[in-house]
């Protein structure tokens, strides 16, 4: 029993927020209405008037969401968006909720509805 | 045994150490390597390497890193802001790893030191330090599509995102 408490301790100490794309869908779809893939890829390939140094998020993650991009700016590159092609995205909820907050803004200027970040999310988890 | 009292077992423990000593040289970082002290933990790479290199610290003295904490919400055009608790840790990791701050080494020093007390400059790329180690690099390379601008550090500087930008560590990506 005394060997099992490290153990215990182990699982206690797994990070709360991990999460699966699916759970994180669920709940912005609870926040919204249905999501829409087909509105989610056009919010990802649509091109923005607003936009400050990004006119869409193709910029800098590019046509291909399973593709590396690179930040139009700094150049660093950037790992693929879609969870097919990088296990970790869309795992941390409050990951995912900063990146909508700065990105929405950068590319849009305003701050995206929850029904876009429930359609981009179900876009980005249906690339297969 | 010959007329100078050697065996063949003192020669080869001679050799064996000149080989450790030589392996120990090797392997200790020389004084001068361009190694830079990084924050503990992964909270400064994710969240200040996300969008381009996790710049090392000491590059800058720590009133530069004051003033760019200030103004997280517009950083370079960019939100960059950070909850309170992740920016308190930040901002005293920059302070104590900066150029001038209490852990400096030779190299941080040097570059403090050809940096004007009264100036709190926000880019690297722009101080005499950057300059001056990059003054051979052509034009064309910075323009390369995987480097883009001299900012991008680690396009080259492999492991910069550890604060290790020695030269046996440099990879200039092909055109
Ligand atoms: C949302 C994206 C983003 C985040 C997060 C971010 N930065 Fe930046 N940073 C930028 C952009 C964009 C630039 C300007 C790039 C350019 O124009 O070359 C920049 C530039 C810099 C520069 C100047 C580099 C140079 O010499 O040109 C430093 C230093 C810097 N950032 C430090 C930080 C620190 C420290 C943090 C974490 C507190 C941080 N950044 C977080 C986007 C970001
Ligand atoms: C084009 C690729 C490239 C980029 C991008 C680049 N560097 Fe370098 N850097 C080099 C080369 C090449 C050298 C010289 C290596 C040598 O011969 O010692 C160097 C040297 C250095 C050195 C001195 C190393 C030493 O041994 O003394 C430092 C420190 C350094 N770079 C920091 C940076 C930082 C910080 C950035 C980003 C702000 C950066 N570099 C961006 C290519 C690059």
């Amino acid at each position: 029993m005394k060997r099992l408490i490290p153990l215990f301790a182990l699982c206690i100490g797994l990070p709360a927020a991990a999460q699966t794309p699916q759970l994180i869908l669920e709940s912005l779809v609870a926040k919204a209405g249905p999501a829409s893939v087909a509105r989610g890829e056009q919010l990802y390939r649509g091109k923005s008037k607003a936009g400050k140094t990004a006119d869409s998020c193709v910029a800098c993650h590019t046509e291909n969401p399973k593709a590396v991009g690179q930040h139009v700016k700094t150049f660093k590159a950037i790992d693929p968006l879609a969870p097919v092609a990088q296990k970790d995205r869309f795992t941390d909820p409050a990951k995912v909720e900063k990146w909508f907050k700065r990105n929405c803004q950068e590319v849009l200027d305003r701050p995206c509805t929850p029904q876009e970040k429930a359609d981009f999310t179900a876009y980005m988890i249906s690339v297969k | 045994m010959n007329d100078y009292g050697i065996t063949w077992k003192h020669l080869a423990s001679l050799i064996l150490a000149v080989g450790a000593t030589a392996l120990v040289i090797e392997q200790a970082p020389a004084g001068d390597e361009a190694i830079f002290p990084m924050p503990a933990g992964k909270t400064y790479v994710n969240e200040c390497g996300s969008c381009h290199t996790a710049f090392a610290p000491g590059l800058l003295p720590a009133r530069s890193w004051r003033r760019m904490m200030a103004e997280l919400a517009n950083h370079f055009g960019e939100d960059a802001s950070l909850d309170e608790p992740q920016h308190l840790a930040i901002l005293k990791d920059l302070e104590s790893l900066a150029a001038d701050g209490p852990q400096a080494n030779l190299r941080m020093r040097r570059i403090s030191a050809a940096i004007p007390a009264n100036a709190a400059p926000q880019r690297i790329i722009e101080t005499g330090y950057f300059k001056y180690m990059h003054d051979e690099v052509p034009r064309h390379i910075w323009q390369r599509k995987k480097i883009g601008t001299p900012g991008n550090c680690i396009a080259c500087h492999i492991r910069a995102n550890e604060g290790r930008y020695g030269q046996g560590e440099v990879r200039i990506p092909p055109p």
